[in-house]
């Protein structure tokens, strides 16, 4: 009994003596905005999972601090974004923000993070002007200008010559546009439709059977999986077969399982492939397929995680003098780090450079090409 | 001269899928006099439903629809008792009469509508659900120099016998007497001896159960069923009800035709972005020149 009685003392004085210590180590707060709930729902909740394996990674690693992401549901709402960044700025513990989704948002929340000097890291948003707005922002995704060229040239070599062009009404459906449509230009192409669409447009056959009316060699298309989905299905019953090229947003593995057989063929650039054997990547996969049940994680959660990383490796730089600009000074100092979407270095206007692969829709599944 | 043909049936076969979802909106608003926003929610749960059930036992489509049509009567039952009927409690003259006491009910069906659709959210995330391929109503059919896929067919069918059963139970049975007789005036139905409550129920039993059926066929037409589906349809059977004079069904579905149909058109005219726009225009159009309907009869609304 006493014996007993002994053990649990001791058993508890050595759990206290253990935990003490964690209690003592600092914690750093950061912020992550995103869309939780509202129509894309899906994305936020991708970015989610992403960031806790990342944060779970990195505590079980035994670093000298620890980290806390507060996680706050904009829904995709320009307004909620700016509430929710005049909410993480006034905690004085959060010491960088990650987010939003869509560049419309993180926009609207960056002119907060301008004001207040915080360091904000968003991992999708893509629009041209973004990360323009000042030295405080960030992003992990390539823009449209690295994009649009690229797939110019990739169409114009394979002897397309004229081209439709059609991309969702946001404004980085507006740089799709632009980008692709300058560079082909330049090139000796023709672009002989152009237009937008709302996205989650229920029906795309007015727009199909107007492009197949101006006879193109191919359709260049800036949308997401599921409208991508929806497009490529209609595209198919209406008997129209032309090469169909995407940007990096089309890259879901759930676009094949909700398009099937209409996906094969489809073109897009990616920075991310799950097939990719790098041993990062792979592990990645596997705590993804672990943690959520799904199949492959799509590029946007990849970027989540590599964005998160990066985030927890300038603040290991940082450590011990963590302040809101000493983070955001160690932010611009990243270089080579080995992510899974490729090595990610901070140019001077905070934007990243990394390599796209041409990949293609073959047997179900996203196969990278070389033409 | 295709080109323009394809629009055309293009733009029908959109009509009849906002016809579809108008019939059981009409329907309900017919005897209450108020609009029944959580119809989109309806849908929303008739396309969950037939993806379960499609999901777990695979039955032929017309055992899924029946299934469906049985889930979406027993919805309509349940939305009725949560959010109209504690309107209805007091029955004495005054209360009956009552405007606000009925108008009420477009709140409450629209806080269920949201509890509905975020639930739903919840549950299932608010991605496109995968749908197997096979069972999607989108195999093509050349007719001539137009293509129109199976959907369509099924689709039309589906709308023709809901609209004609619907006409017969209306004119040619008790039931649908006393719901006329409750939609024209419920404290005279009351008065000579109709169980308005009862009636109640059964329409909404009734046009909840093709509001079910109208979702899983459009859910399988487009191969989308997600949470927010019912919205958009949904802004388009209002648009039509209005414009048909708020309780004809045959106007109701007319006039979604003739949205439908006004939506594919215009894009050859306009950008596709511009399309929202046209159920918009039709129902302010409606309101000022036609503040009956097109097809409205003689009794003074709104």
């Amino acid at each position: 009994m006493i014996n007993r009685r002994t053990t649990l003392l001791l058993a508890a004085a050595f759990a206290a003596g253990v935990s003490s210590p964690t209690l003592a180590q600092t914690t750093y707060k950061i912020g992550y905005q995103l869309p939780l709930t509202g129509n894309t729902a899906q994305y936020g909740q991708d970015f989610k999972n992403a960031a806790e394996i990342a944060l779970d990674k990195f505590s079980k690693a035994g670093k000298p601090f620890k980290v806390e992401i507060v996680f706050e549901d904009s829904r995709s709402d320009a307004k909620e974004g700016v509430s929710i960044a005049r909410k993480f700025v006034d905690d004085k513990a959060i010491v960088g923000v990650l987010g939003d989704f869509t560049s419309g948002v993180s926009m609207a929340a960056a002119q907060v993070y301008k004001e207040a000097g915080m360091p904000q890291l968003s991992q999708t948003a893509s629009h041209p002007d973004y990360a323009k707005i000042s030295q405080w922002q960030f992003r992990n995704i390539t823009t449209q200008a690295q994009e649009g060229p690229l797939n110019a040239e990739w169409m114009y070599s394979k002897g397309i010559r004229k081209v439709a062009v059609i991309a969702e009404q946001t404004d980085w459906g507006q740089t799709v546009v632009s980008n692709f449509a300058d560079k082909f230009k330049a090139l000796g192409g023709q672009v002989v439709f152009s237009e937008f669409f709302n996205r989650g447009l229920a029906d795309f056959r007015p727009i199909i059977t107007k492009i197949a009316r101006d006879r193109p060699d191919a359709i260049y298309t800036g949308f997401f999986y599921e409208d991508g989905a929806q497009f490529l299905k209609q595209m198919k019953q209406l008997g129209l077969a032309l090469p169909v090229h995407s940007t990096s947003a089309a890259y879901n593995a759930q676009l094949i399982a909700l398009a099937g057989a209409d996906a094969e063929a489809l073109n897009l650039t990616a920075t991310f492939l799950p097939s990719n054997p790098a041993p990062q990547v792979q592990e990645f996969v596997a705590a993804w397929k672990a943690k959520t049940g799904q199949a492959e994680p799509g590029q946007f959660p990849a970027q989540a995680f590599d964005a998160v990383n990066i985030m927890l490796s300038a603040l290991e730089r940082a450590h011990p003098n963590v302040t809101r600009a000493s983070l955001r000074d160690q932010l611009a100092a990243t270089k080579n780090f080995p992510g899974v979407t490729g090595d990610t270095t901070f140019d001077a206007n905070r934007e990243p450079a990394k390599k796209l692969v041409r990949a293609q829709v073959k047997g179900g599944a996203f196969i990278a090409v070389e033409k | 001269m295709d080109y323009y043909l394809q629009q055309l049936v293009i733009g029908l076969s959109v009509g009849m899928i906002y016809a579809l979802m108008a019939i059981g909106f009409t329907l309900i608003f017919g005897v209450l006099n108020v609009v029944n926003f959580a119809h989109g929610e309806v849908y929303t749960v008739g396309a969950f439903a037939g993806l379960i059930i499609i999901t777990s036992f695979a039955p032929p489509l017309v055992a899924v629809l029946l299934l469906v049509l049985a889930v979406g009567a027993l919805t309509g039952v349940g939305l009725e008792r949560l959010a109209f009927r504690p309107f209805r409690r007091f029955t004495d003259e005054a209360s009956v009469k009552s405007r606000a006491m009925r108008e009420a009910t477009l709140m409450s069906s629209l806080a269920l509508s949201i509890v509905a659709r975020e639930g739903i959210e919840l549950i299932f995330g608010s991605q496109f659900q995968t749908v197997p391929l096979k069972l999607l109503l989108s195999e093509p059919i050349k007719l001539g120099p137009v293509t129109i896929v199976n959907g369509d067919i099924i689709i039309f069918v589906t709308s023709a016998i809901m609209l004609l059963g619907l006409q017969y139970v209306l004119k040619h049975t008790q039931v649908g007497l006393s719901i006329r007789a409750v939609s024209n005036n419920a404290l005279g139905a009351r008065y000579v001896g109709i169980d308005t409550n009862r009636t109640i129920v059964w329409t909404f039993a009734v046009g909840s159960a093709m509001g079910a059926v109208a979702g899983i066929l459009v859910g399988l037409y487009y191969g989308a069923i997600f949470p927010n589906m019912g919205f958009a349809p949904g802004v388009k059977a209002f648009v039509a009800m209005v414009m048909g004079g708020l309780s004809s069904i045959p106007g109701a579905v007319i006039c979604a035709l003739i949205i439908g149909v006004a939506e594919s058109m215009s894009t050859i005219f306009f950008p596709s972005v511009w399309q929202e726009l046209v159920a918009y225009a039709f129902l302010i159009a409606t309101l000022i020149f036609f503040p009956r309907g097109i097809f409205g009869g003689a009794r003074e609304r709104v």
